[in-house]
């Protein structure tokens, strides 16, 4: 189990991170969403001990980390970095025994991940001779190497072909299912959706959603589609408990102000009497959309 | 503790195949190693073409061979005296080169023939030649012997006790003094360089932040240090031993001049030095986050040392029992530079060795402290280059 337990970070009079909390439990992946500059990298980088926090405690297993335990963490930071010119097989074996592998276990591991990720006959080759798209691949067996017990990925899915993409996702979720912690940040919501247990979102330094995405379905506002191909013009604005409406996808989409069983059986009502229903569901909003309303209702907020 | 050094040796272990197997430690030493043949070849050729002055007699002057014989040794000169058959012969020898100096006529009153001037120490010695041979006919007119005459002179003049007697050694002495201080000063300038490239690479390449989440900064330093310092002191010895033995070749040097003594001297210094300038070299390389960039912080270092360098040598060979010597040799930045080629000359006293010495390592201890304090706070940080107040600012923990 990984805790971040209220991280703060200044840099200047920058607040990076203002009391970021969150826990990722073994065997879950936990997509960790936010706009650029509220503080992913830096919480990350603070988990790895590659920043120091101002305030809080990155916690893994109830023991605050150290020097040992960051070890165990693969890492793939968003700068990506490896060394130039050198040799990719030799470069992983590297980096597994500077996290702590014998020099037998290095190889047998680099050799495995390079055969997974579709590089290994580039294993000789200078990092540099490498296409992007390989050394990103490069990059992701640099983090697995070592064999952590949690995986810390900064954007992992940035700059991968689909193909890469989908070996990822399956080795993230492997990762997971062998009971390791699983956090990564990533824009590409759909992704996040599809892949993670649970998500946090983050704005400004502080998380300020978090749960499954069901969840967090549920927390947001309830919206229905309607379509009602006679009705007229207006007809739904009227109806008590719909806060608003608009046209979209097959039809129209109201939010209603309460998600009660009566006002739907009401909505549902009203449609029938303007003729046929075609079609009347809830919507499942996207990671997207909750993401949007959530970052916005904070900036109400913020602003008011 | 074990634990925390096993990434230490990883590093360094890194660090030194990535170098040694690089074409730049190839090409660097191939480079130095021409360079000392080169300079071997000079010198030998310079000793070996001022060994005799070959001068032709005709006529009544070769009643000069015997006096020029004798005269030479006295003005430190070789001589080979050749009988001519003639005087146009012996002028055509001059010209074509094979004589320096063509000697005819009236003995004490010589015609001497030379390619355009006599050199100083030939013409002195024929003018000692021609005034013996005066005097000797003076004396015999006056009915002195000039043999006794010469024998009672020879075992006149003054008995020298030296308090000190010069070091019949002092020339290869002060060789391998200068030599030690070169290669010293060429090592800490090439290796610390590479440590602040090696650096900033790391930094351009952004690696270090993989690095440094499973190492601490001061490990990936002392690492790098380590390492660099390995190869340096590999091409130190190679090329030390390449010019001892091309030394030993040539017949300059023998064994006791202090060698030992030396070798063991120029070794310690250089792991000293080394320590210093390295931290210093890779702390400045951690204040920038471009290749482009690193010669602008590196070359305040460069210069300084270059400056102490070239006053220090200077001294070294003009002066080297001198108060400035003395003084630059004390200072710390330079001791590793100047302290074994005093070491070497001998004249450096036990106890300012011993000074200079516990100097340079309480001086090295600060600047490890400040330097790894740097380091550790810039190395993370890219973009625009960090000032040195920022960087002693406060460590992370």
């Amino acid at each position: 189990m990984l805790e971040i337990d209220g991280i703060s970070k200044r840099f200047g009079s920058t607040v990076a991170l203002d009391g970021m909390t969150f826990t990722v439990r073994p065997g879950e992946l936990y997509g960790f969403v936010g706009a650029n500059g509220a503080g992913k990298t830096t919480t990350m980088r603070i988990a790895l001990g590659v920043l120091a926090a101002d305030a809080g405690e990155v916690r893994l297993e109830g023991r605050a980390l150290d020097a040992a335990s960051r070890r165990r963490i693969g890492y793939m930071p968003e700068e990506r970095g490896l060394y130039p010119r050198m040799a990719v097989g030799t470069q992983l074996r590297y980096l597994a025994e500077l996290r702590g592998r014998s020099a037998a276990d290095a190889r047998e591991a680099a050799d495995r991940w390079t055969e997974r990720l579709g590089i290994a006959d580039r294993r000789g080759d200078e990092v540099q001779r490498l296409s992007l798209g390989n050394q990103q691949r490069v990059q992701l067996a640099a983090a697995l190497v070592a064999e952590p017990e949690v995986l810390v990925l900064d954007e992992p899915f940035s700059g991968l072909d689909p193909m890469a993409v989908d070996v990822m996702g399956e080795v993230l979720r492997e990762r997971c299912d062998a009971g390791a912690p699983v956090v990564f940040s990533s824009h590409q919501l759909e992704l996040v959706e599809r892949l993670c247990d649970r998500v946090g979102i983050v704005r400004a330094g502080r998380l300020v959603a978090e749960g499954t995405v069901d969840d967090l379905r549920s927390a947001s506002a309830t919206e229905l589609v309607v379509a009602a191909p006679h009705a007229p013009e207006g007809w739904a604005e009227v109806l008590p408990g719909v806060a608003a409406t608009r046209s979209a996808e097959s039809g129209l989409v109201l939010t209603l102000a309460d998600g009660s069983e009566e006002t739907i059986t009401a909505v549902l009502d009203a449609a029938r009497r303007t003729g046929p229903v075609h079609e009347f569901r809830r919507r499942r909003p996207a990671l997207a959309e909750i993401y949007r309303d959530t970052v916005a209702d904070r900036s109400a907020g913020v602003a008011a | 503790m074990i634990g925390s050094l096993r990434p230490v040796g990883l590093i360094a272990r890194r660090e030194f195949v990535a170098r040694v197997r690089g074409r730049a430690f190839l090409l660097s030493t191939v480079a130095v190693l021409v360079l000392l043949g080169v300079y071997a070849a000079v010198v030998a050729t310079i000793a070996s073409s001022e060994d005799t002055a070959r001068v032709g007699v005709v006529g009544p002057a070769t009643a000069l061979t015997g006096p020029i014989q004798r005269a030479a040794p006295t003005e430190g000169l070789m001589v080979a005296v050749v009988m001519q058959p003639d005087v146009a012969a012996g002028e055509a020898a001059v010209r074509a080169g094979d004589l320096d100096a063509l000697v005819s006529g009236e003995p004490t009153r010589p015609r001497v023939y030379v390619e355009s001037e006599p050199e100083a120490d030939l013409e002195r010695t024929l003018v000692d030649a021609t005034s013996s041979l005066a005097r000797d006919a003076y004396l015999t007119g006056q009915g002195v012997d000039p043999g006794a005459l010469d024998a009672a002179v020879g075992e006149s003049g003054p008995v020298v006790i030296a308090a000190e007697p010069p070091d019949p050694q002092a020339g290869v002495r002060l060789g391998l003094g200068l030599g030690g201080a070169f290669l010293l000063f060429f090592s800490i300038q090439t290796y610390g360089a590479m440590v602040a490239q090696g650096v900033v690479e790391e930094k351009a390449s952004r690696v270090v932040e993989i690095v440094l989440s499973s190492v601490r900064p001061w490990q990936l330093l002392l690492g790098k240090v380590l390492g660099l310092g390995g190869v340096g002191l590999l091409q130190l010895v190679v090329l030390g031993g390449a010019g001892l033995a091309v030394a030993a070749v040539a017949g300059v040097l023998t064994a006791g001049a202090g060698l030992v003594s030396t070798i063991v001297s120029v070794v310690v210094w250089y792991l000293l030095g080394f320590a210093l300038y390295a931290t210093v070299f890779a702390a400045a390389g951690s204040l920038v986050s471009r290749q482009e960039d690193t010669q602008s912080v590196l070359s305040p270092i460069t210069v300084t040392v270059l400056l102490g360098f070239v006053v220090g040598f200077n001294l070294l060979t003009s002066d080297p029992r001198g108060t400035a010597i003395t003084v630059i040799s004390l200072l710390p930045p330079f001791s590793p530079l100047f302290m074994p080629a005093r070491v070497a000359l001998g004249v450096a006293p036990v106890g300012q060795v011993v000074l200079a010495f516990a100097l340079t390592l309480a001086f090295t201890a600060v600047v490890l402290a400040l330097g790894g304090k740097i380091y550790a706070n810039s190395v993370l940080r890219t973009g625009a280059r960090v000032s040195l107040r920022e960087a002693l600012g406060r460590a992370r923990t």
